[in-house]
């Protein structure tokens, strides 16, 4: 996380933990979204708490791939999303009672997922990128088969739950918050997410220490699609039902909030606050842009080059150390 | 040999019914579907209806063979390569319900060269020699407003949901709500949000929008978006506005509900899935020598506060309201198109 140590003598900027810069640039945004609407600035950290719980769930699981050494990125999370949404939404068939089924089915079809993924990565010797890219075909066909495109509606319980807040702050957030906890004591107490770390660095190395590299492989690919679909099945009792094309949006922003939040693109070293913070930005600029009253194409060309610099920026930084 | 004195029957049944030309000239033909995408429940709907409304006409002997082609992605490589399989298969019709406007020209023409009857639906493409079937969508965004002004007579804010930027589909119905709202000066949009004709887009895009906007008193849309607007104003903790709605059965149930539970109203209306049986009766005319102009309008299809329960108990779990279309039906649409 914060390396000191490997920092160059000339650095002039201020001694902040790389995770800070993603959460200034939210404030930021955030400060001048309010400040051109003249209000609304509860609303729009209440909105981007909601959001920014199902994009940090993706980039958990996104980030421990990404950490995993070059190469290794996981295209499936949209198409993991869409068919877990249907599979949730129609094992609980609107019923409360059957939530935890659901919730449960839909995790059992993201782990298949991931497992799935490794074994072409590893079996067939596919490069990870094309690999997690040609089974979301797959999934997709599956999930269109499966769902035969009807947006089943989720029970009412899980709807509730997903819209609760605690003191004011969304319940999913909180919920998500104490994942990203988990996860970073996964990442940095446990045999498994120090060997994630050490194959970033260097896999023969890490190989030769005697770490189980490949099965720590297969564990994070698990891992991703499986916080991929719990994110599927949770993001449907939050938008009324599923539908395939639920996860289009986080097949960018999973990996842009990996980024800008300071995970090392090259793979080794992880920054788990930093999703936040680049989760947060996300949805702060697009607060920006549609308060500012842009067109749906220019709203995309400075999303796409607020991106690119944010992670210009950070790569850049990352490159000094 | 009953059923095929049945199907003859059938035949000159329908041949009497349509001005002139025997159906049974057609009985040869053979038509295919081209479709770039099966993954919501409109186009599912749409493929059933087409698959139902078909079946029964091969079954008649109206026409030889009727084949479906659905791509999985929404690319436009892939649908026209797709075309120029079924150029070489040699079909005598070819139903498009495409991915782009005018991406897809090139192989429309060489199809329209190999002398194949192209009729598009729904997404039409712009190749002159090519049939298209399409509803009034600039009047479908007219016709919001008007509706709105009917409920609000003294105007009102309005938040106006885009749709797929770039299609025809949402070009049409912006410029028909700008023009509802000049003829109804006291309306006004303080806000838009692009919800791609999805729910989950749709609620994310309002609620970036939300917390900068004054009260808002209705919602303007394109269809599939309203569930997810109606979703946003929840978490925001703000009073629902009138949504106008787009004949999902999800936004037709939970406006079912709400008007039990305090009365609420609103409006609904889309284009219906079963417009692909039009198509296909349009193509069969055109194979069967009628005179069709190149663009056929029909009107589409609204559920009003009336409608609702019907629409409701008839529309499956999940599916859009829908309506097929028979053979004097296409006639119909024919010579309401041909009078204009």
């Amino acid at each position: 996380m914060s390396d000191l140590a490997l920092r160059p003598p000339g650095w002039k900027m201020p001694n902040l933990p790389v995770w800070s810069w993603s959460f200034l640039a939210a404030l930021l945004v955030w400060v001048l979204s309010f400040t051109i609407a003249g209000q609304g600035a509860g609303g729009m950290l209440v909105a981007a708490l909601s959001f920014s719980a199902f994009t940090v769930m993706v980039g958990l699981g996104q980030m421990f791939v990404i950490t995993l050494g070059p190469g290794n990125v996981d295209l499936s999370i949209p198409a993991t999303i869409g068919l877990a949404s249907a599979v949730a939404m129609k094992v609980m068939g609107g019923q409360d009672g059957m939530i935890a089924v659901g919730l449960l089915a839909a995790l059992g079809c993201g782990l298949l997922i991931g497992g799935f993924n490794y074994l072409l990565i590893r079996l067939l010797r596919i490069p990870p990128i094309v690999a997690t890219l040609s089974a979301s075909l797959i999934i997709q066909s599956v999930g269109i088969s499966y769902g035969r495109g009807l947006q089943i509606k989720p029970p009412p319980a899980l709807t509730d739950a997903t819209f609760a807040r605690l003191l004011g702050v969304p319940v999913l957030a909180i919920a998500a918050i104490v994942l990203s906890v988990i996860a970073a004591i996964l990442l940095q107490r446990t045999i498994y997410g120090r060997t994630v770390l050490a194959a970033g660095q260097n896999m023969r190395a890490a190989h030769f220490a005697g770490l189980s590299v490949e099965r720590a492989r297969l564990l994070t690919y698990i891992l991703s699609g499986g916080l991929a679909a719990l994110c599927g099945a949770l993001l449907a009792g939050f938008s009324g039902g599923s539908s395939l094309s639920m996860g289009r949006e986080y097949l960018l922003s999973s990996i842009a909030v990996v980024v800008l939040g300071g995970t090392s693109v090259a793979g080794g070293r992880a920054n788990v606050p930093g999703l936040w913070g680049g989760a947060l930005f996300l949805f702060m600029v697009s607060t920006l842009l549609n308060t500012a009253g842009f067109g749906s194409g220019l709203r995309d060309v400075f999303t796409g080059l607020i991106i690119v610099a944010g992670i210009a920026i950070t790569g850049t930084r990352q490159a000094l150390r | 040999m009953k059923r095929s004195l049945m199907a003859l029957a059938v035949a000159l049944l329908a041949s009497t019914s349509l001005a002139g030309m025997a159906a049974a000239e057609t009985s040869g033909k053979r038509i295919a579907l081209s479709n770039n995408y099966a993954g919501n429940s409109w186009r599912q709907a749409m493929l059933q209806s087409w698959e139902k409304v078909t079946k029964k006409a091969v079954a008649d002997g109206v026409v030889a063979a009727v084949d479906t082609f659905t791509t999985a992605d929404q690319e436009v490589p892939t649908q026209a390569a797709q075309i120029q399989n079924l150029i070489l298969q040699g079909y005598d019709a070819i139903v498009i319900n495409a991915a782009s406007p005018d991406a897809l020209n090139g192989a429309v023409k060489a199809a329209c060269d190999a002398g194949i009857v192209v009729v598009s639906f729904d997404g039409v493409v712009s190749e002159p020699c090519a049939w298209r079937v399409a509803v009034d969508y600039f009047q479908l965004g007219q016709q919001q407003v008007d509706y709105l002004a009917s409920r609000l007579p003294q105007g009102g804010n309005l938040l106006e949901i885009r749709g797929l930027p770039g299609t025809s589909i949402d070009n049409l119905i912006h410029q028909g709500i700008a023009a509802g709202i000049k003829a109804h000066p006291n309306f006004k949009i303080v806000g838009e949000a692009t919800g791609n004709w999805d729910q989950a887009t749709a609620q994310r895009a309002v609620s970036t929008v939300l917390p900068s906007l004054p009260k808002v008193d209705a919602i303007v849309t394109q269809g599939g978006d309203g569930y997810g607007a109606a979703q946003a104003f929840r978490a925001a903790g703000r009073d629902t506005p009138i949504i106008i709605m787009g004949n999902r059965q999800d936004e037709l149930a939970w406006w079912q509900q709400q008007h039990r539970a305090n009365n609420y109203t609103t409006w609904s209306g889309t284009i219906a899935p079963g417009v692909s049986t039009l198509a296909f009766w349009i193509a069969q005319q055109i194979l069967d020598g009628k005179q069709v102009p190149k663009d056929v309008t029909v009107p589409y299809l609204t559920v009003t506060q009336d409608t609702l329960d019907q629409a409701v108990s008839t529309t499956p779990v999940g599916g859009v309201a829908n309506k097929e279309y028979t053979q004097e039906e296409a006639a119909q649409a024919i010579q309401a198109n041909t009078k204009r």
